[in-house]
């Protein structure tokens, strides 16, 4: 079993329950919708321990409990505290293990993974219909920054993504596209436990972006950003990615501080979700809101779970997709918390988090527009016309 | 034998079907605490939200001759909150609600597993705090604390565990499905503002009895103006005779007032050197700094010296606010512990040196505790890996708290079978017999925490 291979963080967990925080439903989202204690880290340690000592089986009963899982980081932000122990890491270990057992797992989740494979996104879009986004735009083939916009932002947020790169090229970003050959970074294979063909896809993937001279990989998605620069030479046995892997809140916040674009203020107030697989992640906690900071006129003002307390979009770990309903109440939740900052805008840079944001603010019957940072920007340095910041705008996409 | 389906349908008929669960991943979770208990498994774990829901439950469980176990936090440290046999497990992880804060009664009303965090997160929006903290951190439930009569580091000095007269009332439902308030709420028509009140003190009764004679769904709680006043130091000592002297002189001279009282640490690397964490607080600058002159006179008095504050922040800013770096990886044991005269810490201190360290060669247990009016909170501690030391953690615990307990130190938590309770059950005293025919009376099948703090031969 891959949890093998996690014994000793299993048994280092000693039980204090920092992991579920001071309210028992206030840090996760998991226990948030399916309220056992079993849905905590200090109960999936027990879990994974029972498992190890052959008093309990995987089962189908608990795919819920472990799918079920949004990956935030929360507990294990908390456990940072305690015993470090890596939940994360062993919810995929427990979510390889249910696949290599042949356990049925949710079929969503099973087949976003079978569509990846199958046609190179999540979407099984056509290459046409996929890149769409990018109609009008002008890309520089070998200039070795790979504009990288995944999935979710080629599908969904096709007028987002192209704003962001009309952004980036004003702000002088020679771009390469992979167009026609773009393919999902593989990021549904290692949320979904489905590990068999994951290894030769990023082995595969790496040499296609060396063959093209990639040497700057600039993504707006954090999944993506994560994969390249986590899981890639994880998978593949490297120290580190043989290639830069840039997210968009770094390019944005070096567009600011090097003033290569002039800004006008956007008087409006703005709160941002830290989304968490940027933040609890990686720690990248500043620069988005030093870049809402350096637009002039601009309201900044934090939700009350903010940084590494953020709370989760409801988006992560594929629930998404497994858990729809589970989804939609953390953001239910989530956009409780924005409507506490009484904030004009809810800004975020992670489509995932939009995604599901948006989806929440329509849930409230709230008449507020969920953007990336990158679009305000946008707004600011005139790349765009002010019209997306208006509560009744409704992009074509 | 537990008809697991068919009570399973019968709780389903009293809370809704999404806060019962009887499968075995559910159970797992529930079946250790903080403590080295061997491993006991519930046959169900349901999550009331109201005191009328649990009302229905213990009839089930009457009907059912199904015992009843209750969990808050799960953080016990005495094998008091699992289930002994195979029962229901009482999740009350949704009743976390904080009913009421009264600014001008001074007091808050919450339910029992609202922790102490968050209770004093919304005080202190206000002004206000409640000021004794737990050692279990910021997700000890108030619930589960005060029904095992627990308290902290901070404060305690002046005063004390929460068995002390900061638990103003409590609502409990009994095993038989009756309502009890105490102290003033017992009247209909007054409110929830003094303990003693209309005969004898019923919450005492409730206090640290962990559970047995009823189910916690309501507490009222004394509470305070926040301090924004204090001061930290920390000291060594020479020796224990010191630190008993400066113990009196902290009762007599300075302990009535919000004072930390004194926290004392000895490493098993170092076992004569005695630390000492002090945190005064107030809300006058002029006696803070009077308290402070007189602790650190006396100090020097005794040989102390005064050391660098940086530690005791770190302590109590962890105490209360995150507990960095305090549950490392490993299971934490409490063990040779209890409550203890001032003067008799030396008492504790030869055990832990003698017996511990030297006779048992087992290296890895501090030594420590707290002053609180006028006795010691006092304890061995240790962190330990499971599987591999459990066994001989379990051993010589055992042994530790057989030569503890029968010298003059009273244990302050008994818990179920791998806990203390034949401790308890081998003295047979008045008290013991009296608490047996109280709970005979309130629980005549034996149904709420069955096993817990008297084992069930001792009631038949």
């Amino acid at each position: 079993m891959k949890i093998e291979e996690y014994h000793d963080m299993i048994y280092a967990c000693g039980r204090c329950e920092i992991c579920r925080g001071f309210d028992y439903n206030d840090r996760c989202p998991e226990i948030f919708t399916q309220h056992w204690e079993s849905s905590t880290a200090r109960g999936r340690m027990a879990i994974a321990r029972a498992i190890l000592e052959g008093k309990i089986e995987y089962s189908e009963d608990l795919v819920e409990r472990i799918f079920g899982c949004f990956m935030c980081g929360r507990c294990r932000e908390e456990c940072k505290k305690a015993a470090q122990i890596d939940v994360i890491a062993i919810t995929k270990a427990m979510r390889q293990d249910f696949v290599d057992q042949g356990i049925k797992i949710p079929e969503d989740g099973a087949r976003m993974a079978d569509t990846v494979s199958n046609s190179g996104n999540i979407f099984a879009d056509p290459p046409k219909i996929h890149n769409k986004w990018a109609e009008g735009l002008e890309f520089k083939e070998g200039s070795g920054t790979l504009f990288f916009p995944g999935c979710l932002a080629s599908h969904r947020f096709k007028e987002k993504t192209n704003i962001l790169v009309r952004l980036l090229q004003a702000a002088g970003y020679n771009l390469d596209f992979l167009g026609d050959e773009q393919e999902c970074c593989g990021t549904p294979y290692w949320i979904t436990g489905t590990m068999d063909n994951a290894k030769d896809y990023a082995k595969a993937y790496l040499q296609k972006l060396q063959n093209r001279g990639v040497k700057v990989i600039i993504t707006p998605c954090p999944s993506c950003f994560r994969a390249f620069d986590e899981e890639y030479p994880h998978l593949l046995g490297l120290e580190q990615f043989p290639i830069k892997v840039r997210h968009t809140s770094e390019i944005l916040l070096e567009i600011v501080e090097k003033k290569k674009l002039k800004l006008k203020p956007v008087e409006k107030k703005v709160t941002y979700h830290d989304p968490c697989e940027i933040g609890r992640y990686r720690d990248i906690y500043d620069p988005p809101r030093k870049v809402l900071e350096a637009i002039p006129g601009l309201e900044f003002v934090e939700m009350s779970r903010n940084r590494e307390n953020a709370f989760c979009c409801g988006g992560g770990g594929g629930c998404k997709i497994m858990y729809p309903d589970n989804s939609q109440k953390v953001a239910d939740e989530r956009i409780g918390d924005f409507k506490q900052t009484n904030a004009e805008l809810l800004s975020t840079i992670c489509p995932a988090c939009e995604l599901n944001l948006t989806h929440g603010m329509y849930e409230a019957d709230l008449d507020v527009r969920v953007l990336d940072i990158a679009e305000i920007l946008a707004v600011s340095a005139g790349v765009v016309d002010s019209e997306i910041l208006d509560p009744d705008y409704f992009p074509e996409d | 034998m537990v008809d697991i389906k068919r009570v399973t349908a019968l709780l389903q008929e009293v809370v809704s079907p999404s806060r019962v669960t009887d499968r075995d991943f559910d159970m797992i979770p529930y079946s250790r605490d903080l403590s080295p208990a061997n491993q006991k498994m519930p046959t169900h774990v349901v999550m009331p939200e109201t005191r009328e829901e649990i009302q229905g439950i213990l009839k089930i469980a009457n009907e059912q001759n199904i015992p009843v176990y209750i969990r808050g936090g799960g953080t016990s440290h005495w094998d008091a909150y699992l289930a002994q046999e195979p029962g229901i497990m009482l999740d009350l992880g949704r009743m976390n609600k904080i009913l009421d804060i009264n600014e001008r009664d001074l007091v808050a009303t919450v339910q029992p597993n609202c922790t102490w965090a968050k209770l004093d997160h919304e005080l202190r929006k206000k002004g206000l705090t409640y000021l004794c903290s737990e050692a279990g951190g910021p997700a000890m439930t108030v619930g589960g604390s005060v029904m095992k009569a627990g308290g902290g580091p901070h404060s305690t000095a002046k005063f004390g565990f929460h068995g002390n007269q900061d638990i103003v009332t409590l609502e409990m439902v009994l095993p038989n499905g009756d309502i009890v308030e105490t102290g003033s709420a017992a009247w209909p028509s007054a409110g929830k503002f003094k303990r003693q009140c209309l005969g004898p003190d019923l919450a005492g009764l409730f206090i640290g009895a962990e559970g047995i004679l009823g189910v916690c769904t309501e507490l009222t709680v004394r509470i305070r103006p926040a301090t924004d006043i204090s001061e930290r130091l920390t000291a060594t000592l020479p020796t224990l005779d010191d630190v008993i002297e400066f113990g009196h002189f902290i009762n007599k001279h300075v302990g009535d007032e919000y004072m930390q009282g004194i926290y004392l640490w000895v490493d098993p690397s170092a076992p004569e050197v005695f630390f000492l964490m002090m945190d005064i607080f107030g809300y006058e600058k002029e006696i803070v700094d009077h308290r402070k002159k007189r602790i650190v006179e006396k100090l020097k008095e005794l040989g102390g010296e005064i050391g660098d504050r940086a530690p005791a922040d770190d302590y109590f800013g962890r105490i209360l606010t995150g507990l960095t770096d305090l549950f490392t990886a490993g299971v934490w044991h409490f063990f040779g512990s209890g409550s203890l005269r001032i003067d008799d810490i030396g008492f504790l201190y030869k055990v832990w040196r003698e017996e511990v360290i030297e006779k048992r060669g087992y290296t890895k247990a501090g030594f420590g505790g707290q002053i609180l009016p006028r006795d010691w909170l006092a304890f061995m501690v240790t962190n330990y890996r499971e599987p591999e030391e459990w066994q001989e953690l379990v051993k010589m615990a055992d042994e530790i708290d057989e030569i503890t307990l029968r010298g003059p130190v009273v244990p302050y938590g008994i818990g179920g079978r791998d806990g203390l309770r034949r401790f308890v059950a081998e003295r047979d005293t008045g008290y013991y017999r009296l608490l047996k025919t109280i709970k005979k009376t309130l629980d005549p099948k034996n149904i709420l925490q069955r096993g817990i703090f008297i084992p069930e031969e001792e009631l038949q």
